[in-house]
């Protein structure tokens, strides 16, 4: 293949990058083409979104349409982050309960889901195959599908209009694969850790407690973000079981931008921005977790 | 330091027994090997002793007590794992403190008892490190240390060394069998490798199909193995299965091979066929014991070369003989040919009978 000599590959340190000694490689620059392309795809309609955010009322609305904002203003954030004001009020209200209903789904989701995921893992008991893949049923099914049933439950319940039938009704789709998610970093980790700390005086608790939290660390925090994302984003949920003002999350709120008579687009994107900040946020500071090897160094494979 | 007594121990999966009936002594201060191949049972055995798994039934004691109900951290045992099985995310100095901190010591104590420990397997360099930071040798040895920090009653080894090259293993198999002496440990130790039982251990107990099948000093299992299992299992080259018919020619006892020739018997060879349960009977021989003749000499049987191996020190030839290979070992000087018809003198003083029936020694 190479006409060049083996020995010269040799004398390179192994962090040097043997170039390609090819001419041009129409597989690799195919494919960052298509990266390019992909990136363009996602990263321009949230650029746009930050831009017009920036701009007046008056100027979101010009055509052709300003491509840079003239005269930046920050005015439409501070209207909406302002407690003095109805827009701010009802939007630091939504902030509030998105927050408040994401975080309570995701505690919930991962306090039941840790142990589940565990017995699932680790134990043999009866009808185990079986509750498994119950587990998954729910997941089948695309979610409108349950929207009436769920409604008359919650009603039944006495939770509509309530947080809680959406942190219910959010755990049903987030549990089950919460629980496939950690079953499977449960099963990566070597059971011999265990056994090896329940002989060195651990309880079967503690082993759990000591040994295999930490390692399923990454796990958790994946499961955690998983749900609380899709708690976060969910509409159709939201927009049905909550009828009152001061109740709703940012995703039903955000359609108060929308007037009768004229759309508010600055601060519609203004809001959406903010409404996108924790979740990246959220995955900036979290993202190492993902990519940490997970029990290397642990055993000998 | 503690003995360990296995009583009548059970072990079944379903209709499966792992471990069937299986009694032994391990005295204090003695280093025990569980031998055997895959799926004899020998894991489950230490797994049992240790606690990881309910035994079907039977009755486990360690020191003077019976230990079947208890849990693993109240056995006052110590285990090494085949994976070492280090905390990943704890460095060395806290995978060492782990277990006395799970004993609620003081942290002095702990701290004195770590650096002791680290210091007598000779890694106080390495306490900051995380196990993945260390080689496999380093890896086994803080396996080891977090074993003996806490001084246990009882060490089990469930097959250490087999993740290590080879010259590592040779290394750390003198490590631990200094250990042993240095500290006149109870081991148990678990390994599939007959040579690291005949070469470490006081005793081994060799184990197949869930049984115990001999337990017993290496020099006593390798020069009187109870069964055709144990003969052809311990040693290496592992002894020669020859089967043959035995009948009595002018009131002799003769051995007669499928090639139609005839070995006679010494008296007290003869004596062990009379006891076998029927005409079938197994020759066993180690490859040292027999010896291999260019020309046919009084009382050598014929055969046939098949391959042929120098190591160097010795060459080993593996010949045709009555339908079985046999494994001989000759000076390399001696020079034989693949193919080449030999003749093979066997010793009567050191060769072993077994019933072809029952697969049993047979004795005198």
């Amino acid at each position: 293949m190479s006409d060049t000599p083996e020995i010269e590959s040799a004398t390179e340190t192994e962090f040097a990058r043997p170039r390609s000694r090819r001419g041009f490689d129409g597989w690799r620059w195919g494919g960052r083409l298509f990266l390019v392309m992909m990136l363009v795809y996602t990263v321009v309609p949230m650029a746009w979104m930050l831009l017009t955010s920036l701009k007046t009322g008056f100027a979101a609305m010009q055509f052709p349409p300003q491509w840079w904002p003239k005269e930046p203003t920050l005015v439409n954030y501070k209207k909406l982050l302002d407690p003095s004001n109805s827009v701010g009020q009802d939007f630091l209200h939504y902030l509030w309960n998105s927050l408040f209903v994401s975080t309570t789904t995701t505690l919930l989701a991962v306090l039941v889901a840790v142990p589940a995921a565990y017995a699932f893992s680790r134990f043999s008991f009866p009808g185990r195959r079986f509750l498994f893949f119950a587990v998954l049923l729910r997941n089948m099914f695309p979610a409108v599908i349950f929207l009436v049933p769920l409604f008359i439950l919650m009603r039944m319940l006495g939770l509509v209009n309530t947080h809680g039938s959406l942190i219910l009704t959010y755990l049903t789709f987030g549990l089950p694969l919460a629980i496939w998610l950690l079953k499977g970093f449960y099963d990566n980790i070597p059971i011999q850790l265990e056994q090896a700390a329940r002989i060195d005086g651990a309880t079967r608790f503690q082993a759990f407690i000591y040994v295999v939290m930490p390692l399923s660390t990454p796990g958790i925090i994946a499961t955690a973000i998983y749900s609380f994302i899709g708690a976060w984003n969910e509409y159709i949920y939201a927009y049905t079981f909550l009828s009152k003002n001061e109740q709703m999350t940012l995703p039903v709120g955000i359609q108060r931008f929308f007037s009768e008579n004229t759309t508010d687009w600055p601060g519609l994107m203004a809001a959406s921005f903010i409404m996108s900040v924790p979740v990246v946020v959220l995955f900036l500071v979290l993202q190492r977790y993902f990519v940490r090897a997970l029990t290397e160094g642990a055993v000998k494979h | 330091m503690a003995q360990v007594i296995l009583n009548n121990l059970v072990k079944t999966y379903g209709a499966v027994y792992a471990v069937n009936n299986v009694s032994l002594t391990v005295n204090d201060g003695e280093f025990v090997a569980l031998v055997g191949p895959s799926g004899c049972g020998k894991t489950t055995t230490l797994n049992l002793i240790a606690g990881l798994i309910p035994v079907t039934s039977g009755d486990i004691v360690i020191g003077d007590r019976i230990v079947n109900d208890l849990d693993p951290k109240d056995r006052d045992i110590a285990m090494v794992f085949q994976n070492y099985a280090l905390y990943p995310n704890k460095s060395v100095y806290k995978n060492l403190a782990f277990p006395l901190q799970m004993r609620r010591l003081s942290k002095d104590d702990i701290d004195q008892k770590v650096r002791k420990a680290a210091e007598m397997l000779d890694m106080s360099h390495l306490l900051e490190r995380k196990p993945r930071e260390l080689s496999g040798g380093q890896q086994q040895r803080v396996a080891l240390g977090r074993a003996l920090v806490r001084d246990p009653a009882v060490f089990l080894m469930d097959e250490p060394l087999s993740n290590l090259d080879a010259k590592l293993r040779v290394q750390m198999r003198s490590e631990i069998k200094r250990f042993h002496q240095d500290f006149e440990a109870t081991i148990v130790y678990v390994t599939h490798d007959q040579l690291e039982a005949v070469t470490m251990a006081d005793k081994m107990a060799v184990m197949s199909g869930g049984f115990l099948q001999q337990y017993d000093t290496p020099a006593q299992v390798f020069a009187n193995p109870v069964n055709m299992f144990v003969a052809g299992f311990i040693g290496s080259p592992a002894m020669s299965l020859i089967p043959l018919q035995a009948s009595s020619v002018d009131g002799q006892t003769v051995l007669t091979g499928a090639e139609g020739w005839v070995m006679p018997l010494s008296a007290e060879n003869a004596r062990k066929v009379a006891k076998a349960s029927s005409k079938k009977v197994v020759l066993g021989a180690r490859h040292s014991t027999i010896k291999l003749h260019k020309t046919q000499v009084p009382g050598s049987v014929p055969a046939k070369a098949y391959t042929v191996e120098p190591t160097g020190d010795v060459t080993f030839v593996q010949a045709f003989l009555s339908g079985a290979i046999v494994n001989i070992s000759v000076p390399p000087t001696v020079d034989v040919a693949p193919d080449e018809p030999v003749w093979l003198e066997f010793d009567q003083e050191r060769m072993h009978l077994f019933d072809g029936e029952t697969e049993l020694a047979l004795k005198a």
